[in-house]
């Protein structure tokens, strides 16, 4: 039976780190012809992700994503990696959905596949596809579980003999075991602890003191392959709180270097963690809107709180640099707001050289490592009431996923900067 | 301490730059004098896209940057530890200059593997592959190793390591700086390898990611006989339905191990079965063959019967070198067939005789004046295992006594031995061919770094050649 050769689907690389861009290119397709670029991902929940771009073939019979305008679907424009970022669950999905990766030991399996035609592609079989593999550990990074003293928590350790600078990475207040962020961080050159510091939906009864996070950064310091004197902090949301507490108060927690993405200061001086959330829902619950899709805002509480210099950390006692780095259209903290709050701290004790400060444009509150879908509002278990509500995390998906990419680069730049630059380097214009 | 980032960690076995900077390969003295330092033949004058695989470096601090244009050095070397335990190594001593910084105000001294050269080691000159091709044995192994990849469904390992100074390290003492791990692959994710054991033919069939229907290749290796599936893996990472034939030396097949006790039936076999498969395109299969293979692929593709596309041809001979048993084509034991063996004077055995043509079982000849279809035929000048080049001027001439110069292409590679492989492996020039009745290890021929430059050279070819005869 006589059958024509089928378009040539390619992406180059077909496996790489999640940071790292992909080229896709159709070949061999009939000239000036129509044509739909999918993505097409099963995650770990057995959901189904999907992200794709409408594009018009050239008179080679080439598509290439890298360089052609998409002219709708998930993405519009030009946009090399509009197949990952804008990625969505497909119709008919449960609602409420986040993208995350819970083992970071195999790849994420996306499938990139290209269809005839623009509207009603699903309905048709595809062309071609080829699979790729999208990778937060590098190979040769070690995972090593964390137990000891009561610290939870899992150890990445970059390939070869070290030693390395170290980090600790604390995420929020949607708690658990995250260790995504710091595998990519440990590819990249960093031993890094993720640390779990109370359960999904536990805050409230967490009884998490100063000393757990102590210990854990004492364990990332004295690691035989860590450099003792260039550990760093990387927190988001709660995780940014918690680190400047220990930067500001702690004896035994002295980081080169901070990063706070999306990052709160309000820690009730003198309770503990779990004093965080009481004090937001008791004393500022007529603060909490709801949008017209019912989905919880929080930002408004947090105007609130950060009127009062009681309930906030004293920043102005950290003497590490600080990379901070915000959305402006963040609904679930006024970060930009505390951003500038913390820069006039900081700048009446003479300290602001220590900051870098990012803010950007209509990005919400989940900035995560570039190519990740956005998440404009999505699920999440309050502690106290055990309610599953959904909340907005704001942002809109374009600018937001920009965001992430650039922020990345910043990140890992200030990372190497100051955990690998010389010491005597001071910091230029 | 230093920082080694190696851009695009996995990557697929042949992904990489040409070995130029301005379109010439530089080769040391001892294979070409400076005049013939010439392009390779057909080597391409453009350059070529970024590369997949970079090494770069960052250490120092600022003063040394702006004041003192000298040198750093630092000593890499990429250590594999391929099947069978042997341990492979190679070293290159890197050398920073001032057009090594790719951007001025950046702090850091860097030092890359694409644009700097090396002064020492396992290679020299510009070479961002020479950490992979001029990998080998590492002192204190066996001799005469090989290095091939027998499961194809895992990657090479290789690490690569930054040491101080310009040393090699097998040498006492070296302080190594920082090492990262690449992993190496034939098999491109979703690809689908399956095992065929079916219509009596043995083989391995690998099949590319997606709906198909694909062009497809018949995959030929040579008289170390067993099935060899890296190629065809590698062609379906590239988009060809690939099918490695077994034929020789292999359990499963029938009759004696040292003997092909299969013939024209079983090939024929084996091209139906690629052809009947339901993702592949019936009229869109090549056949690809290596050393004995070539034979095999001659007499397929023109003797009987059926219609391949193009053919492909490396460092083999136009007819059998043993005597046929049965019309059928099986010919008798191979290794009875001594007379044309010569040896050097290390004791290592070439095979280089037994295929002149002149030595070549008449009645095996393939008839190539009845070839209809385009056929690459790829030689290495210094093959010391098969009288390529004489094979090759057999059926060049033979195909111009009959008017169809136009179905043939040459390419020839000076310094370059019998096993053209995919790039980036490294060559042995000789390795172990028999262990019974007597250790042998024979000469393939092929220096380091032309090898090297012919893989990379051919293989781009070979894809170019397969995509205008099977994808047009």
């Amino acid at each position: 039976m006589l059958r024509a050769a089928p378009p040539l689907l390619s992406v180059q690389p077909t496996r790489a780190l999640v940071d790292e861009q992909f080229s896709v290119l159709v070949e061999k397709l009939p000239l000036a012809c129509p044509v739909t670029v999918r993505s097409l991902h099963h995650s770990e929940d057995k959901d189904d992700w999907e992200a794709y771009g409408f594009y018009v073939s050239d008179h080679r019979g080439v598509v290439s994503v890298s360089e052609d305008l998409s002219f709708g679907g998930t993405y519009t424009g030009k946009e090399p990696m509009g197949l990952l970022w804008s990625m969505r669950p497909v119709p008919g999905s449960r609602s409420g959905l986040r993208l995350r990766r819970r083992n970071v030991c195999g790849p994420m399996l996306v499938n990139i596949l290209v269809y005839s035609g623009h509207e009603g592609f699903r309905g048709r079989a595809p062309l071609a596809s080829v699979l790729t593999e999208r990778w937060h550990m590098a190979p040769g990074v070690q995972r090593i579980k964390v137990g000891q003293e009561g610290v939870r928590g899992t150890l990445f350790i970059p390939p070869g003999p070290g030693p390395f600078p170290g980090l600790l990475d604390l995420w929020g207040g949607g708690g658990g075991l995250v260790e995504y962020r710091a595998a990519l961080l440990a590819s990249r050159g960093y031993v890094s602890l993720a640390l779990e510091y109370f359960s999904a939906g536990e805050l409230q009864s967490a009884d998490v003191e100063f000393s757990y996070f102590e210990t854990a950064f004492n364990i990332i310091k004295e690691h035989p392959k860590v450099m003792a004197d260039r550990v760093g902090l990387f927190g988001l949301s709660l995780g940014s709180m918690v680190s400047l507490y220990l930067a500001s108060e702690s004896t035994v927690v002295q980081p080169r270097c901070i990063v706070c993405i999306s990052g709160n200061y309000c820690y009730p001086r003198g309770q503990m963690l779990r004093g965080v959330n009481e004090n937001l829902r008791n004393r500022y619950f007529d603060k909490e809107r709801v949008d017209e899709n019912n989905h919880h805002i929080w930002r408004d509480i947090s105007l609130e709180i950060i009127k009062d210099p009681a309930e906030k950390v004293n920043v102005s006692k950290i003497s590490a640099p600080m990379l901070l780095v915000n959305g402006c259209d963040d609904q679930n903290w006024c970060t930009v707001e505390t951003a500038e709050d913390i820069t006039q701290m900081m700048r009446a004790v003479g300290k602001e050289h220590l900051l870098s400060k990012l803010a950007y444009p209509d990005t919400g509150h989940l900035i995560e490592p570039p190519y990740s879908p956005h998440f404009r509002a999505t699920n999440f278990i309050v502690d106290i009431t055990k309610k599953k509500v959904i909340l907005l995390w704001g942002g809109q998906t374009k600018p937001h996923s920009d965001a992430q990419e650039d922020a990345w680069r910043k990140i890992l730049s200030f990372l190497q900067h100051h955990l690998y630059g010389s010491p005597t380097l001071k910091a230029r214009m | 301490m230093a920082l080694i980032h190696v851009q695009v960690t996995y990557t697929m076995s042949t992904c990489g730059p040409p070995i130029t900077d301005a379109g010439q390969t530089r080769w040391p003295p001892p294979f070409f004098s400076s005049e013939d330092a010439a392009l390779l033949p057909g080597f391409p004058k453009q350059s070529f896209p970024p590369p997949k695989a970079i090494l770069k470096t960052s250490s120092g601090s600022e003063r040394e940057h702006f004041c003192c244009l000298t040198l750093l050095s630092l000593t890499c070397f990429a250590a594999s530890l391929a099947m069978c335990f042997n341990v492979f190594t190679v070293n290159l001593t890197l050398t920073v200059c001032k057009h090594g910084f790719m951007f001025p105000l950046c702090l850091l001294v860097s030092s890359k593997v694409t644009t700097d050269h090396s002064v020492g080691g396992s290679y020299l000159g510009c070479e961002p592959m020479g950490l992979f091709w001029g990998l080998q044995p590492a002192p204190g192994e066996r001799e005469g190793l090989r290095l091939r990849k027998k499961n194809v469904e895992a990657p090479y390992t290789v690490h690569i390591s930054l040491l101080e100074g310009h040393v090699s390290p097998s040498e006492g003492q070296t302080t190594r700086l920082a090492t990262v791990t690449t992993e190496r692959w034939y098999m491109a994710p979703g690809v689908k390898r399956i095992e065929i054991r079916q219509d009596g033919v043995v083989g391995t069939l690998f099949l590319p990611p997606g709906p198909g229907p694909f062009p497809a290749i018949l995959d030929l290796w040579g008289m170390g006989g067993g099935l060899v599936e890296y190629r065809s893996a590698l062609f379906a990472s590239r988009g060809y339905a690939s099918l490695s034939l077994a034929y020789f030396g292999h359990k499963e097949l029938p009759g004696p191990l040292n003997r092909i006790n299969v013939g024209d039936s079983y090939f024929k076999s084996a091209f139906h079965l690629l052809q009947a498969h339901s993702q592949v395109c019936t009229d869109r299969i090549g056949i690809f063959g290596l050393s004995f293979g070539v034979y095999l692929s001659l007499r397929i593709g023109i003797h009987l019967g059926v219609t391949p596309s193009c053919l492909i041809c490396i460092n083999g001979p136009v007819g059998s070198t043993s005597k046929l048993s049965d019309p059928d084509g099986k010919t008798k034991q191979f290794k009875s067939e001594q007379t044309n063996w010569t040896f050097d004077d290390q004791g290592y055995v070439s095979f280089r005789k037994v295929s002149l043509p002149s030595n070549l079982f008449n009645g095996s000849l393939v008839k190539t004046e009845n070839l209809t279809c385009p056929l690459m035929y790829i030689v290495g000048e210094d093959d010391q295992s098969a009288s390529s080049k004489e094979n090759a001027d057999l059926i060049e001439e033979t195909l111009r006594s009959v008017g169809k110069s136009h179905l043939f292409t040459r390419l020839s590679y000076p310094g370059a031995g019998h096993l053209i492989e995919p790039p980036y492996s490294p060559n042995s020039r000789a390795s172990l061919w028999s262990v019974k009745p007597k250790k042998l290890v024979t000469l393939w021929g092929g220096h380091l770094a032309p090898h090297a430059a012919a893989q990379e050279d051919s293989w781009r070819k070979i894809l170019e050649f397969l995509e205008s005869n099977l994808r047009v």
